[in-house]
């Protein structure tokens, strides 16, 4: 999904490939070659792939890319794959459950199919990977694992999780899609409706654990929204999932995600609003965050996506951060809370009250709010009640909470911002 | 251009943890960036040569090299260099040598 700014051509490294190739044809090619085996059978088939991937790399680095390196792929994949089924007596049945589509002769150049099946078997996967029978956590993991071609570790190392939880997910996940019914392949994908909002509510994790991630290193961050934003770009391009609340959830992501660069200043400090340089925003992003918006302004559903794209908007869309329509956004919290009730948005409600009516207005809110005990230790809480009391003059208050706040943020850019707070309180 | 051949071996550990598809790619821009390097230098890029053989001895054909091995010849290239010294230079800068416990055999190819 990243484009380049200046031209819309996608990057390519060092070696002419597209940024992410290895790791986005590992998920297309698993999920066209699981549609033809059958999803029980999901193991052989990321072995094939897997194998077919090594044997690129040592083939096109002798040789060079082939003209078609998609094709190239796909045909080792598939003929590695045969070559298993084939050797493996009790799985000719799979075969010929399969029928025609894998019985082509190993030399046969299998062409490439259309971009439209291939999304198609993508999404697929993507319903499989977000089955509510399997646990939300392990639903994430696997979508990581099958769609976006990470290996454990590196989905541990973005999850912030050790590699034995990882696997200890992956495996509850798998446990579920042995369970599959063979003949789900043949059933529609508009039959597995039913499980949009399980899609959608993984695809929203996955984009927060890049956009809210503690991970300090923005390329990592970066590539977490790309793939929510690219899996949910999916999502919108078919009748299954294209409807208002997609289009709010993808418009949410494109605003955070032209937001994102501009959040981090240059050596990776989280910046405040008020700090962020405007201009840094990719304004492509923000035009196809706008278009989304639009498509999901229709309807008779307001949706936390909506409310939350709605927020976003008004931060991208203002001119300058004194010109921030405050009142709007504090108004989109009090929805977002009546739809998804936190004491998270109150404390986002107290920062807007604060910026339209003053900083006692904010403080006002929080104080009227009995903080959960599992907010006890959160540090967000502490920082915003100190900032808020620092800005209404209340010195002690101030350096109390930002003192709190400061012994338990989670990292040293958030720790560096709050004793740039501490120090700048008068004395 | 260097007349001297030199035949670089490769070994590595029989088994080794499976690449990810992202280190896969990361793997590719190194040794395309190598190549693009020592182009001059390299005059076959070889193969790689798979994990089991035949060995044959006056006594017979023996399957080999023997699964206990704990190093294997993974795979070939032919680079050409000066002396010993340039080959090592073409060598050291391999990508591939990265990996934990891979080194690479260098002889030198007699012309005549």
């Amino acid at each position: 999904m990243r484009r380049d700014p200046g031209d819309g051509v996608l990057l390519t490294d060092a070696s002419g490939l597209v940024e992410h190739f290895f790791r986005h044809e590992y998920g297309r090619l698993v999920a066209i070659l699981t549609r033809k085996v059958g999803i029980q059978h999901v193991d052989l088939v990321e072995d094939a792939v897997q194998t077919a991937l090594m044997t690129a790399l040592t083939s096109w680095v002798a040789k060079g890319l082939p003209d078609d390196p998609r094709s190239w792929l796909y045909r080792v994949a598939h003929n590695q794959l045969i070559g298993t089924l084939r050797n493996t007596a009790g799985r000719l049945r799979i075969l010929e459950a399969a029928g025609n589509a894998l019985r082509v002769a190993p030399n046969d150049p299998v062409s490439p199919r259309f971009d439209g099946e291939v999304r198609d078997d993508l999404l697929r996967m993507l319903f499989v990977c977000c089955n509510e029978a399997i646990p939300r956590d392990s639903r994430l993991v696997l979508a990581l694992k099958m769609l976006c071609g990470f290996s454990t570790t590196e989905i541990a190392l973005r999850l912030f999780l050790s590699e034995a939880n990882v696997l200890k997910r992956l495996g509850r996940a798998r446990e579920h899609l042995r369970e599959i019914p063979s003949d789900f392949n043949s059933l529609p994908l508009d039959a597995l409706q039913s499980r949009l909002a399980s899609v959608q509510v993984v695809l929203y994790l996955l984009f927060n654990e890049g956009y809210l991630s503690a991970q300090s290193d923005t390329t990592i961050r970066r590539e977490m929204c790309d793939e929510a934003i690219r899996l949910a770009t999916l999502l919108t391009e078919h009748p299954v999932g294209t409807t208002p609340e997609t289009f709010a959830l993808l418009a949410l992501m494109h605003f955070h995600g032209a937001r994102l660069n501009a959040r981090l200043d240059g050596i990776g400090g989280l910046l405040l609003l008020e700090e962020q340089d405007r201009s840094l925003c990719y304004q492509d992003q923000v035009r196809l965050g706008a278009e989304c918006l639009k498509k999901a302004a229709t309807g008779e559903s307001f949706t936390r996506f909506h409310a939350e794209a709605g927020i976003a908007a008004e931060h991208v869309f203002a001119p300058s951060f004194a010109e921030t329509r405050w009142k709007e956004i504090a108004d989109l919290y009090s929805m977002l809370d009546r739809i998804a009730p936190s004491p998270l948005n109150a404390l986002n409600r107290a920062v807007a009250v604060s910026e339209w009516q003053g900083p006692e207005a904010g403080v006002a809110i929080l104080n009227g709010i009995e903080r959960p005990s599992w907010l006890l230790g959160y540090y967000l809480w502490d920082a915003v009640l100190g900032e808020l009391h620092r800005r209404a003059g209340h010195n002690e208050e101030a350096r109390r909470y930002i003192e709190q706040a400061l012994a338990s943020a989670p990292t040293d850019a958030e720790r560096e911002l709050l004793r740039r707070r501490l120090a700048s309180i008068n004395h | 251009m260097s007349n001297q051949k030199y035949l670089c071996m490769y070994r590595g550990a029989p088994s080794q943890n499976k690449p990810s598809p992202a280190q896969m790619q990361e793997m590719f821009a190194a040794f395309n960036q190598w190549k693009e390097k020592f182009k001059a230098n390299i005059v076959d890029m070889g193969s790689k040569l798979k994990p089991s053989g035949r060995v044959v001895a006056p006594s017979g054909v023996t399957d080999g090299p023997y699964a206990e091995a704990k190093e294997i010849v993974g795979g070939f290239m032919i680079i050409a260099a000066d002396d010993y010294d340039g080959a090592v230079t073409v060598v050291k800068a391999m990508p591939m040598l990265q990996s934990p416990g891979a080194c690479v055999e260098i002889r030198e190819m007699a012309s005549s």
